[in-house]
């Protein structure tokens, strides 16, 4: 890490800005900006919140202003919010980047860049290698919407990084995130009463921790390494067993109608299903994490069935306090 | 029980009276259940634990059973990065063994070829359009091996995609046929079973039976000098003959995604039965191992060295198959004794 100076776009995530406090308490760190477009939803000590799109154009003087040296881009949008287009989120995810890219290209301080990027560029396939390593990024076509967002992300990292060596880029390609405080694509799905499940499928699953995933990419801003690492909570869990443990009903639905009920559930609310999830839940997806513990020495602390456990015993806490808090006296 | 007749129960003896009443009748498990359902219930249990803590009334193999499942049912069960569930192949291995023995007659020579510990690559003949010849080496290695181990295998990758069958197959340690994965489970020391012959074996018509189909381009002989794991080829008799394929519908097989869709004298005129397999009598073959590691991984990339003992390998799996078919004799009735001796020296003459 170079003078500690670092900036954390979409800082107002529950990820982004548990990154910014980690950061902002670090004595090794002097300085944490944080810019999104929205105000955090908690107190950010510490840091220095800039309210703006990144799409703005803001960033190019920004950047050498603040003299920011570590830039940790975390505005990736996975699951468009409730009022947010799929076409919005598509924006943000490319040309956000692209403005992150080019702002960075022109400030002489920029050293290093982390990225929290997804694994969803993977896919989930039927033929997949049982273990992706880092360099099977484009094995099969990227199918949906989402993974040719991640897709471009990359290749505009992997542009900068080859026209810029002294700038070590790093591409965290993240698992989806499960824990307590997390409001996830996977978090509401498996808090339905019934979640639906593909009939006659049990994929394997890979999960992140909350903690976790704060935790590897402040190491990867302490040890920064050029291309992608996988972030994953080691070992798989398959679905069924995930349900289980989790104390959750499977109602398991004939695959040609999965995307009819998955597309209905999102209709009405209840839980939305992306195409990225679907496919998931079909023929799930493990990443190999080996770069991760041996080059940017971080041993996830939740094995994926840990994280599961820790996400179902934090649930079933709070219902019985709920219920706990309904009871007189 | 009804309040009803616990009173009468009262006033006709002593509740210890009671208690030991039906000790003398079969019925006693029951009632210790009963009694312990309602003490549990009353305790303020949900039904679910009341009812698992009724089971010291029953004899203790019932017991181990009834805890592993309800182990199974709360998803406290391992399972490996793999999706191999181990507890799922202990649970279907009688039945497997079952066709093993009873269906197939499975006769397996040359068991102790497997090495009893470290990785090793099987590679054997493929037939079948379900995997079941994977299923009858990984018995043959469970049953007569003197140190039984579980086998992994590479399936093709529609298996993958149907539903049940692709869950059957992960939870009984099978995997996509990608060399990824073999390298992976080869360097984790797993014993991994190919079939190097892939989508073109299970579309061999039935006047192929036992010729070999291409080994590809030798991808299994790089993959074991890459992990340094010794080849042992393996001979399967008899799974040409489970799906007898009498024609191919190829426009249906593109409109459902399947590599073909075969016409068996059972499929689909019988429907579903029809992926009941013919029960033919089976011969399964270990050979000697052939041994890789000497020649270090780099030689993975030697063409010359990887395309010789991809047909070597070849060669003895031929060769040994139609000896194998030879020995065998009749592919679903088993000869009697004279008949097959005289048969064999007719042949051999």
């Amino acid at each position: 890490m170079a003078g500690g100076r670092v900036l954390v776009t979409g800082v107002s995530s529950y990820l982004g800005t548990e990154i910014a406090r980690a950061l902002a308490i670090d004595p090794s760190i002097e300085y944490v900006a944080g810019l999104d477009d929205r105000p955090p939803r908690s107190r950010l000590d510490g840091v220095e919140f800039i309210e703006a799109d990144i799409r703005g154009g803001r960033l190019g003087d920004l950047l050498p202003r603040a003299g920011v040296d570590t830039v940790i881009h975390n505005k990736i949008v996975r699951r468009p919010g409730s009022g947010m287009s799929p076409r919005a989120a598509h924006e943000i995810n490319v040309i956000g980047t692209l403005e992150l890219v080019a702002a960075c290209e022109r400030s002489a301080s920029v050293a290093a860049i982390v990225v929290r990027g997804s694994a969803g560029i993977y896919g989930a396939e039927p033929e997949a290698p049982q273990f992706f390593t880092e360099e099977l990024a484009r094995l099969y076509p990227l199918r949906t919407g989402f993974q040719r967002d991640v897709g471009e992300i990359e290749n505009l990292f992997g542009a900068f990084a080859r026209r810029n060596r002294e700038v070590v880029c790093t591409m965290l390609r993240y698992q989806p995130a499960i824990g307590p405080s997390l409001d996830t694509q996977i978090t509401r799905l498996l808090s339905l009463p019934a979640v639906p499940t593909p009939l006659g499928f049990d994929p394997r699953l890979q999960l992140v921790h909350e903690h976790d995933a704060v935790a590897a990419t402040l190491a990867a801003v302490r040890t920064p390494v050029r291309g992608a690492v996988n972030v994953a909570g080691p070992g798989t869990i398959g679905l069924t067993r995930l349900l289980r443990r989790a104390g959750r009903a499977a109602l398991p639905v004939p695959s040609p109608l999965f995307d009819v009920v998955t597309a209905a559930s999102g209709r009405l609310g209840l839980a939305s299903v992306s195409p990225d999830l679907r496919r998931l839940l079909r023929y799930g997806r493990a990443v190999d994490t080996t770069r991760l513990t041996d080059e940017v020495g971080f041993t996830p602390r939740f094995s994926t069935p840990d994280a599961v456990e820790d996400w179902a015993r934090a649930r079933r806490g709070r219902r019985l306090a709920a219920v706990g808090e309904l009871l007189p006296g | 029980m009804s309040p009803a007749r616990r009173e009468r129960g009262d006033r006709a003896e002593t509740a210890a009276d009671w208690a030991r009443g039906p000790t003398d009748l079969p019925l006693r498990p029951a009632v210790t259940i009963l009694r312990g359902l309602q003490g549990g219930l009353a305790r303020g249990l949900a039904p679910l634990e009341a009812l698992g803590g009724t089971a010291s009334g029953l004899p203790r193999e019932v017991r181990a059973g009834l805890e592993g499942a309800l182990r199974r049912i709360e998803g406290d069960f391992p399972e490996d990065e793999w999706g191999f569930d181990e507890g799922f192949a202990d649970a279907v291995l009688p039945l497997l063994e079952l066709m093993y023995d009873r269906w197939w007659r499975v006769e397996a020579l040359g068991v102790p070829h497997v090495p009893a510990h470290g990785r090793a690559l099987l590679v054997a003949n493929h037939a079948g359009v379900l995997p079941w010849d994977a299923v009858m080496i990984a018995v043959a290695i469970m049953r007569e091996h003197p140190l039984p181990r579980h086998v992994r295998f590479l399936v093709l990758r529609w298996a993958i995609d149907l539903p049940w069958l692709s869950t059957a197959v992960r939870k009984l340690g099978g995997a996509v046929a990608s060399p990824y994965n073999a390298v992976r489970l080869l360097e984790q020391d797993e014993l991994v079973a190919v079939f190097p012959e892939g989508p073109r074996a299970i579309g061999k018509d039935w006047s192929e039976r036992y010729r070999l189909q291409r080994f590809g381009r030798g991808g299994f002989v790089e993959i074991a000098l890459r992990a340094g794991a010794p080849i042992v080829p393996v001979a399967v008799v008899g799974s040409e003959e489970i799906y007898p394929k009498l024609a191919d519908l190829r426009p249906l097989a593109k409109l459902l995604g399947a590599p073909y869709f075969p016409i068996t004298p059972t499929f689909p005129a019988l429907g579903p039965l029809g992926a009941v397999p013919l029960p033919s009598r089976w011969r399964i073959e270990f050979c000697e191992p052939i041994e890789t590691a000497s020649f270090g991984p780099e030689a993975a990339d030697d063409r010359r060295l990887v395309l010789e003992l991809a047909e070597r390998v070849r060669e003895t799996i031929q060769q040994r198959l139609l000896t194998g078919v030879f020995e065998r004799g009749s592919a679903f009735v088993r000869p009697r004794g004279p008949f097959r001796d005289a048969r064999r020296t007719d042949c051999l003459g």
